[in-house]
C-alpha cells in the first residue's frame, strides 16, 4: 500500500554538505508519485546519508519514485550505486524508478556504466510522471 | 615546455611507460628503485618521464574534501585548454581515484597536476594498496554493488598508469590536449 502523507507538498530539505535533497509527495492524473531532488555534488563522502534517506522514501514502498537530478552538478559511482540499490529494491515490489534530467557530468556516469538502459531517464518531471 | 626527462627530480623518480595494450601498463615493480637493477622490460619505455609540477599548490592533499579535488582538477582541465567534455571525464576520473583513498587508505592522498603542450596528467598518491593487477580492467554488471570507480577511470582517460607495492599507490592519469603531437 502507498502511503501518502496528509498534506501533499514538501516533506523535508534536508542538507548533506555539498548535497541537499528535497522529497514531495506529487500526483499526476490521480497517480501519486514521489519526487526526490537532489542537488549539489553527490560522492563518497556523502552516499552513506543518500542511501539513508532514499532508503526511507523507498521503504513507503512508492509505486513511483521519480529523482530529478537536474541540480546535481557531479555523481560518482558510490552515488550510482545508491540509486541501484533504489531500483532493485522497488522493482522487489512492483514499483518504478525514473530519472529526470541529468547533468553531462552525470548523464556521463549513467551511460559509461549503461544504468541509463536500467533505469529510465526523462527530460522533465512531467514525462516521468507521464511514464 | 620544458622536454621530457629535464627536471631531475623527474629522472630520480620515473614513472615509466611501457608499451602496453590499450596505452595501459600495470608495473608494480618499476616505481621501486630497489627493482630498477632488473632493468626495463624488454619493450622498454615508449617516452620519457614527464617532468614534475613546480607549482607551489602542489601537491595538494586531500582527506575527504573530494569536492575541492574536483574543483582544482577542473581548474587546471581548463588551464590547459582541455575541452569541457574531457573535463568532465577527467574531473570523474580523480574524483573516482580519491574516492577510493577515502574508502581504503587510512591516510591522506595527494594530487599533482602538470600538463605540456601535449596533455595533462593528473598523479594521485595514497597509502591503500591495490592487489589486484587487473583491477578496473574488467567491466562489472551494470547492477553491480561496487567495482565501477576504476573501471570507469579506465573507460575516461587516454591513459592510466598504476603502480602499487607495500608503499603505497600511485595512479597517473592522461589526457591528451586537442592539437597534441
Amino acid at each position: 500500500m502507498t502511503h501518502i502523507p496528509p498534506e501533499s507538498g514538501l516533506w523535508y530539505n534536508k542538507c548533506v554538505d555539498l548535497l541537499t535533497v528535497t522529497v514531495a509527495a506529487r500526483e499526476s492524473a490521480g497517480e501519486p508519485y514521489t519526487l526526490v531532488e537532489i542537488a549539489g555534488e553527490a560522492d563518497v563522502t556523502n552516499t552513506e546519508e543518500l542511501r539513508r534517506l532514499l532508503d526511507s522514501e523507498v521503504s513507503e514502498e512508492p509505486r513511483m519514485l521519480i529523482i530529478d537530478l537536474s541540480g546535481l552538478r557531479f555523481m560518482d559511482s558510490s552515488a550510482l550505486h545508491a540509486l541501484l540499490r533504489v531500483n532493485r529494491s522497488l522493482d522487489r515490489h512492483g514499483g518504478v524508478l525514473a530519472l529526470v534530467s541529468p547533468q553531462p557530468a552525470v548523464a556521463k556516469i549513467l551511460r559509461l556504466t549503461t544504468a541509463d538502459r536500467l533505469i529510465p531517464v526523462f527530460d522533465t518531471v512531467a514525462d516521468a510522471a507521464a511514464g | 615546455m620544458p622536454g621530457p626527462g629535464i627536471s631531475r627530480r623527474a629522472a630520480r623518480a620515473p614513472l615509466r611507460r611501457w608499451a602496453g595494450s590499450a596505452g595501459v601498463s600495470f608495473v608494480p615493480m618499476a616505481w621501486n628503485p630497489r627493482y630498477a637493477a632488473a632493468g626495463p622490460p624488454s619493450t622498454g619505455p615508449v617516452s620519457g618521464p614527464l617532468p614534475w609540477p613546480t607549482r607551489a599548490d602542489m601537491p595538494y592533499n586531500y582527506t575527504t574534501d573530494l569536492a575541492a579535488v574536483r574543483a582544482i582538477v577542473q581548474r587546471y582541465a581548463v588551464q590547459a585548454g582541455l575541452p569541457e567534455n574531457r573535463a568532465i571525464d577527467l574531473v570523474l576520473a580523480v574524483s573516482e581515484v580519491a574516492a577510493n583513498t577515502v574508502r581504503h587508505a587510512k591516510s591522506p592522498g595527494s594530487l599533482k597536476i602538470w600538463y605540456d603542450a601535449n596533455e595533462i596528467v593528473c598523479q594521485i598518491h595514497d597509502e591503500g594498496i591495490i592487489h589486484d593487477p587487473l583491477a578496473g580492467r574488467r567491466r562489472p554488471p551494470v547492477d553491480a554493488m561496487g567495482g565501477h570507480g576504476l573501471w570507469i577511470v579506465h573507460q575516461v582517460c587516454d591513459e592510466v598508469e598504476m603502480v602499487s607495492d607495500e608503499t603505497g599507490t600511485t595512479i597517473r592519469l592522461h589526457m591528451k590536449l586537442p592539437g597534441h603531437r
